[in-house]
Protein backbone atom coordinates (compact mmCIF):
# COMPACT_ATOMS: atom_id res chain seq x y z
CA UNK A 1 0.00 0.00 0.00
CA UNK A 2 2.50 2.55 1.20
CA UNK A 3 4.99 1.56 -2.04
CA UNK A 4 2.06 1.94 -3.82
CA UNK A 5 1.69 5.83 -2.93
CA UNK A 6 5.03 6.55 -3.29
CA UNK A 7 4.99 5.44 -6.65
CA UNK A 8 2.10 7.29 -7.43
CA UNK A 9 3.71 10.35 -6.05
CA UNK A 10 6.84 9.73 -7.76
CA UNK A 11 4.43 9.50 -11.30
CA UNK A 12 2.52 12.90 -10.49
CA UNK A 13 6.09 14.42 -9.27
CA UNK A 14 6.92 13.44 -13.07
CA UNK A 15 4.52 14.82 -14.66
CA UNK A 16 4.48 17.89 -13.12
CA UNK A 17 8.22 18.75 -13.83
CA UNK A 18 7.39 17.91 -17.78
CA UNK A 19 4.42 19.97 -17.43
CA UNK A 20 5.70 23.12 -16.13
CA UNK A 21 8.99 22.75 -18.23
CA UNK A 22 6.82 22.58 -20.99
CA UNK A 23 5.21 25.98 -20.12
CA UNK A 24 8.77 27.24 -19.68
CA UNK A 25 9.85 26.64 -23.00
CA UNK A 26 6.49 27.79 -24.89
CA UNK A 27 5.58 30.61 -22.45
CA UNK A 28 4.91 33.35 -24.74
CA UNK A 29 5.08 35.96 -21.75
CA UNK A 30 7.93 36.87 -19.02
CA UNK A 31 4.93 36.46 -16.43
CA UNK A 32 4.22 32.51 -17.62
CA UNK A 33 7.84 31.93 -16.92
CA UNK A 34 7.97 33.02 -13.53
CA UNK A 35 4.67 31.27 -12.65
CA UNK A 36 6.72 28.24 -13.98
CA UNK A 37 9.90 28.30 -12.58
CA UNK A 38 7.99 29.04 -9.01
CA UNK A 39 5.72 25.88 -10.04
CA UNK A 40 8.91 23.76 -10.46
CA UNK A 41 10.35 25.20 -6.58
CA UNK A 42 7.60 23.89 -5.42
CA UNK A 43 7.51 20.26 -6.70
CA UNK A 44 11.53 19.86 -6.30
CA UNK A 45 10.70 20.29 -2.46
CA UNK A 46 8.16 17.65 -2.81
CA UNK A 47 10.64 15.77 -4.91
CA UNK A 48 13.68 16.24 -2.15
CA UNK A 49 10.95 15.12 0.76
CA UNK A 50 9.50 12.09 -0.88
CA UNK A 51 13.39 11.01 -1.95
CA UNK A 52 13.85 11.38 1.94
CA UNK A 53 11.24 8.91 2.66
CA UNK A 54 12.25 6.92 0.10
CA UNK A 55 15.96 6.45 0.84
CA UNK A 56 15.08 6.57 4.74
CA UNK A 57 18.03 9.55 5.69
CA UNK A 58 16.12 12.35 7.35
CA UNK A 59 18.90 14.87 6.97
CA UNK A 60 17.56 15.33 3.59
CA UNK A 61 14.44 17.19 5.22
CA UNK A 62 16.72 20.39 6.18
CA UNK A 63 17.74 20.62 2.86
CA UNK A 64 14.18 21.20 1.31
CA UNK A 65 13.41 23.28 4.52
CA UNK A 66 16.44 25.56 3.65
CA UNK A 67 14.64 25.52 -0.08
CA UNK A 68 11.62 26.31 0.92
CA UNK A 69 13.09 29.35 2.88
CA UNK A 70 14.94 30.41 0.03
CA UNK A 71 12.87 29.54 -2.44
CA UNK A 72 10.40 32.48 -2.61
CA UNK A 73 13.45 35.12 -3.22
CA UNK A 74 14.08 34.92 -6.91
CA UNK A 75 10.35 35.24 -7.70
CA UNK A 76 9.97 38.34 -5.56
CA UNK A 77 12.93 39.80 -7.12
CA UNK A 78 11.38 39.65 -9.86
CA UNK A 79 7.96 40.54 -9.37
CA UNK A 80 9.46 44.11 -7.89
CA UNK A 81 11.92 44.28 -10.62
CA UNK A 82 8.34 44.25 -13.02
CA UNK A 83 6.73 47.04 -11.37
CA UNK A 84 9.53 49.04 -11.52
CA UNK A 85 10.10 48.85 -7.46
CA UNK A 86 13.61 47.63 -6.67
CA UNK B 1 11.59 5.21 -11.05
CA UNK B 2 13.86 7.12 -9.17
CA UNK B 3 17.11 7.12 -12.12
CA UNK B 4 13.47 8.16 -14.12
CA UNK B 5 12.94 10.83 -11.92
CA UNK B 6 16.68 11.52 -12.14
CA UNK B 7 16.14 12.10 -16.14
CA UNK B 8 13.81 14.04 -16.05
CA UNK B 9 15.85 16.60 -13.99
CA UNK B 10 19.12 16.30 -15.61
CA UNK B 11 17.08 17.03 -19.08
CA UNK B 12 15.12 20.00 -17.41
CA UNK B 13 18.90 21.60 -16.18
CA UNK B 14 19.35 20.77 -19.82
CA UNK B 15 17.04 22.64 -21.75
CA UNK B 16 16.94 25.72 -18.92
CA UNK B 17 20.72 26.04 -20.04
CA UNK B 18 19.75 26.53 -23.81
CA UNK B 19 16.65 28.85 -22.44
CA UNK B 20 19.37 30.33 -20.92
CA UNK B 21 21.63 31.19 -23.93
CA UNK B 22 18.81 31.56 -26.29
CA UNK B 23 15.86 33.76 -25.08
CA UNK B 24 16.26 37.36 -26.27
CA UNK B 25 14.45 38.88 -22.77
CA UNK B 26 17.31 39.72 -20.48
CA UNK B 27 14.94 38.96 -17.37
CA UNK B 28 13.65 35.40 -18.97
CA UNK B 29 17.15 34.60 -19.71
CA UNK B 30 17.53 35.33 -15.71
CA UNK B 31 15.13 33.18 -14.87
CA UNK B 32 16.16 30.14 -16.87
CA UNK B 33 19.76 30.42 -14.83
CA UNK B 34 17.88 30.35 -11.67
CA UNK B 35 16.09 27.26 -12.82
CA UNK B 36 19.26 25.64 -13.53
CA UNK B 37 20.86 26.36 -10.88
CA UNK B 38 17.41 25.28 -8.75
CA UNK B 39 17.66 21.70 -10.93
CA UNK B 40 21.51 20.94 -10.31
CA UNK B 41 20.53 21.78 -6.36
CA UNK B 42 17.69 18.72 -6.67
CA UNK B 43 20.47 16.81 -8.94
CA UNK B 44 23.04 16.90 -6.14
CA UNK B 45 20.69 15.89 -3.42
CA UNK B 46 19.69 12.41 -5.41
CA UNK B 47 23.48 11.98 -5.38
CA UNK B 48 23.54 12.16 -2.08
CA UNK B 49 25.12 15.24 -1.63
CA UNK B 50 23.21 17.43 0.58
CA UNK B 51 24.84 20.13 2.35
CA UNK B 52 26.67 20.72 -1.75
CA UNK B 53 22.74 20.84 -2.07
CA UNK B 54 22.17 23.22 0.78
CA UNK B 55 24.46 25.91 -0.79
CA UNK B 56 23.81 25.83 -4.30
CA UNK B 57 20.18 26.37 -3.19
CA UNK B 58 21.14 29.20 -1.10
CA UNK B 59 23.44 30.78 -3.50
CA UNK B 60 22.80 29.50 -6.61
CA UNK B 61 19.27 29.45 -6.94
CA UNK B 62 17.99 32.57 -4.66
CA UNK B 63 21.22 35.05 -4.33
CA UNK B 64 22.60 34.92 -7.49
CA UNK B 65 19.04 35.92 -9.77
CA UNK B 66 18.42 38.36 -6.88
CA UNK B 67 22.01 39.98 -7.92
CA UNK B 68 21.85 39.77 -11.75
CA UNK B 69 17.84 41.42 -11.21
CA UNK B 70 19.80 44.62 -9.09
CA UNK B 71 22.61 44.67 -11.88
CA UNK B 72 19.80 44.97 -14.52
CA UNK B 73 17.72 47.81 -12.70
CA UNK B 74 20.98 49.36 -12.53
CA UNK B 75 22.48 48.95 -16.27
CA UNK B 76 19.82 50.32 -17.96
CA UNK B 77 17.55 47.22 -19.99
CA UNK B 78 20.38 45.42 -21.63
CA UNK B 79 20.03 47.73 -24.65
CA UNK B 80 23.34 49.23 -26.45
CA UNK B 81 23.64 52.23 -26.39
CA UNK B 82 23.88 54.10 -30.61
Amino acid sequence: MAEGIVQVAAVLILGAILLAVTRLVLGPTLIDRVVAIDVLTIVSISLIVLYAHVSGRFVYIDVALVYGLLSFLAVLAIARFLEKGL
Amino acid sequence: MLELLLLAVCAGILISGLLAVCLNNLVAAMVSSGLAGLLASVTFLLLAAPDVAMAEAAIGSGLTTFIFIYALRHAGNGEREP
